[in-house]
């Protein structure tokens, strides 16, 4: 049964998605330079590289990338100790949630990047500005997921628990927060989709460094090659991150089938 | 005292001392007005926005429907797109696997990446907007729809074909109406993708819209207008989802729609 | 009606089934099964989970297809399903966004009736398993009993030449569950079909069938067939049956 063999190694690596993926560079690429033909408005896979080739060392290109990366890293992280923590904590203690819930549900809905002026005003320019907004909105999927989890948990599991002289912390350490585990995991992956959106955007808008900088700089200096080149690596830098996250989650979390 | 009462007294006290505080914290000398204007302040500036706007003469009215307008332009664009693609190519297995990958990567590249593109593509006007939020809303309708057509029961398919039906039938009269509650959750996630990117999109040029707004009040140390504002767009952004979670009640009352976890 | 009376009205002949995803030298999930079903009558397939019985049940409704052997229907090879094979099955598959009149509607139309003459019979139907008055109610609102019993009135509007059902019960509780069978008895006894129910409870089978198959894993294959020549409603205290259980329950080991 060869072709048994070969239709599941085709699946493996999804050989059909890259297929697709190239036929589209290919179309791109023609388009780009028998259609359009205009540079300055599209420039096509080849032409991108050159350009980017031409303006960026790969020094600089590292750096900018270095940069971004650590302040998606250290938002993020932020938001991942407070929202988990605060998100178990609200969950497992009810008044605790009572208290919390009409702040947060206040100021939940506010997009991450409306927080970007307030951010600037509190602390300028510089680097915390972009770590107290991309903190922002990763934090609120990631703590309302813990919570929800937390909150979620099959009342049956801790009854059974309970029936075993487990309470108290122990119940909370042991047994709670394992339950809650997928959905912590679940925000934390939402939330670093999030991040990168939300940090480039920020850079966009305010700062001299970093991916979403190069994008806008380069349309200043009309080498739009630059800025699509920029645009794709970010694109390929976020499913990269979101890869190695899930699979980092997986190991952690679901070591026993849920 | 009983449950019920707690459940809503709590919440007061907590929201009625943190309104406090923020106040009385206000006046204390290191935390400057304009660093973190008071309640009270936010108030006035409100009525002000409303009566004489800012800038002059522009009305927080004219803001929210302007912001409001673009995203429903792009949501409806992405939605006339997207669904349409969406369920042929959840339909078809083999464009399913064709696409994937295309569609997980756009999905995946920052919207407001493309701004300086779209600003050079449409210059810097609405069209210009239209475009990211488009593109924003119609990646995830996109997936969500091929999902929701791929997530349909195959017991209820088989259900169907035993009763004869099959093909282009099979699709309308069964694999559709299956597939609504999660294309609405798609639209759900969507609209609210829209209004992320809205509010980026306008802190760069228009003077119109509440993310302007925000950002010009704060350059003139406005900041109580940027905080108004901020919670204007809270207040939006909660009434569209339950305005959205109201409707998908309302038409697919035998769905229980387990309150949406993810966000993008 | 069968065409001719010695034409069974299932032929199954050295039935074999293999999945593509099997491994090379594991046990097919059908290996040589043969069996010939009568018309009107009500046929059990039992065993445990895996001895391929529902599997069986899908070839003969034709939503799979034998890897080799013969399946006909009347005398002609099953092609597809639909064409007078009803089916219910054990959960999910009465259409949400319908009520319980629209989901029989669905099969009445698709018999060729009009849309006052399926309302019709979709309203005989529901009396007949008991639930007039519920005409208006989606699935949702009934209780598992009731869903089933949509289910079967539904299948029923087909007018089918045979009826299948995949552990129609297995999801309700015990006392529902008893409470269904006989309410399937009369119904059958009141319209007349060919009933292949498949099913791993020994009782459930030793209750309903004419004819008890018991199946076996690893090959699936038939390890026992028993006729039983008892009037229903049966009793549990029955000598016949208790006899009949041992064996059964003996088979399966």
């Amino acid at each position: 049964m060869n072709d048994f063999h070969f239709q599941s190694m085709f699946k493996k690596i999804n050989l059909y998605g890259l297929m697709g993926i190239l036929i589209l560079l290919m179309v791109w690429e023609l388009s780009a330079r028998w259609i359009w033909q205009d540079i300055q408005v599209l420039p096509s896979p080849i032409q991108c590289m050159d350009m980017a080739w031409q303006v960026l060392t790969v020094q600089e290109l590292l750096m900018h990338i270095a940069t971004s990366l650590s302040r998606i890293l250290i938002g993020f992280t932020f938001a991942a100790v407070i929202g988990v923590g605060l998100g178990i904590a609200v969950g497992w203690y009810q008044y605790l949630g009572l208290a919390f819930k009409p702040i947060l549900e206040l100021l939940r809905p506010i997009p991450p990047l409306a927080w970007i002026p307030m951010a600037i005003v509190w602390f300028g320019l510089g680097e915390s500005s972009k770590w107290f907004v991309i903190f922002l909105g990763s934090f609120f999927p990631i703590f309302t997921n813990a919570w929800r989890g937390m909150v979620g948990i099959p009342p049956v599991i801790l009854r059974a628990a309970q029936t075993m002289d487990v309470k108290g912390f122990e119940l909370l350490l042991k047994v709670a927060i394992p339950a809650a585990l997928p959905d912590i995991a679940t925000g934390l992956r939402v939330a670093f989709g999030l991040a990168f959106g939300i940090l480039v955007a920020a850079e966009l808008i305010a700062s001299d460094s970093g991916l979403g900088y190069l994008i806008m700089q380069s349309r200043e200096t009309s080498r739009l090659g630059v800025a699509i080149f920029g645009i794709l690596l970010i694109g390929l830098l976020s499913m990269l991150a979101d890869g190695i996250l899930a699979r980092l989650l997986k190991k952690f979390v679901s070591r026993g089938r849920y | 005292m009983n449950n019920k009462i707690k459940s809503w007294l709590i919440p007061l006290i907590a929201l009625t001392v943190f309104l406090l505080s923020w106040e009385l914290a206000s006046f204390m000398v290191y935390l400057r007005p304009t660093r973190f204007p008071a309640p009270s302040k936010l108030l006035l500036s409100f009525l002000d926005l409303t009566f004489s706007g800012y800038p002059a003469g522009v009305t927080i009215d004219q803001h929210l429907l302007k912001t409001i307008e673009r995203i429903i332009i792009g949501f409806l664009l992405s939605v006339s797109l997207g669904v349409p693609l969406g369920l042929l190519i959840g339909g078809f297995h083999a464009l399913d696997r064709l696409t994937s990958t295309i569609i997980a990567f756009c999905r995946s590249v920052a919207t407001l990446s493309l701004l300086p593109l779209a600003i050079v593509w449409f210059g810097t006007g609405e069209q210009a907007k239209i475009f990211l939020i488009t593109y924003g809303c119609f990646w995830v309708m996109l997936s969500n729809v091929i999902e929701a057509v791929k997530q349909v029961d195959p017991v209820m398919m088989n259900a169907a074909k035993t009763m004869d039906t099959d093909g282009i039938e099979l699709f309308l009269k069964v694999v559709l109406p299956s597939a609504l509650p999660r294309v609405f959750a798609g639209m759900r996630i969507s609209l609210g993708v829209g209004f992320m990117v809205i509010v980026g999109a306008e802190m760069i040029g228009t003077v119109i819209g509440l993310g302007s707004l925000i950002m010009e009040a704060r350059t003139f140390y406005r900041t109580d207008i940027t905080m108004v504002g901020m919670l204007i767009l809270g207040l939006m952004g909660f009434l569209m989802t339950s305005g959205l979670a109201w409707l998908e009640k309302k038409l697919m009352p035998w769905q229980q729609q387990e309150h949406n976890r993810t966000s993008a | 009606m069968s065409m001719n009376p010695s034409v069974p009205k299932i032929n199954l002949s050295n039935v074999y089934k293999k999945f593509n995803t099997d491994l090379q030298n594991a046990h097919p999930v059908l290996g040589d099964v043969s069996l010939h079903i009568v018309e009107n009558e009500f046929v059990v397939l039992l065993g445990r989970s895996g001895c391929g019985k529902t599997t069986l049940l899908n070839i003969i409704a034709g939503l799979e297809i034998a890897s080799s052997g013969i399946v006909q229907v009347d005398g002609v090879d099953v092609m597809g399903p639909g064409r007078g094979k009803g089916m219910v099955f054990q959960q999910g598959a009465l259409f949400p966004w319908l009520n319980a009149e629209q989901n029989i509607q669905f099969a009445a139309r698709k018999q060729g009736l009009n849309v006052e003459q399926s309302k019709e019979l979709s309203q005989k139907l529901l009396l007949l398993v008991g639930l007039a008055g519920a005409e208006k109610k989606y699935p949702f609102e009934l209780s598992g009993g009731m869903q089933q019993r949509v289910a079967i009135a539904r299948a029923l509007a087909l007018d089918p030449q045979i009826l299948l059902m995949d552990e129609p019960f297995g999801a309700l509780d015990e006392l529902t569950r008893i409470e269904m069978q006989n309410e399937l008895l009369r119904v059958w006894s009141l319209q007349q079909k060919t009933v292949v129910f498949v099913t791993h409870s020994i009782w459930e089978g030793l209750m309903l069938a004419d004819r008890i198959i018991v199946l076996a894993p690893r090959p699936g294959r038939i390890v026992l067939e028993k006729k039983i020549d008892r009037q229903r409603p049966r009793k549990r205290s029955d000598r016949l049956l208790i006899e009949l259980y041992e064996e059964i329950w003996n088979a399966l080991q």
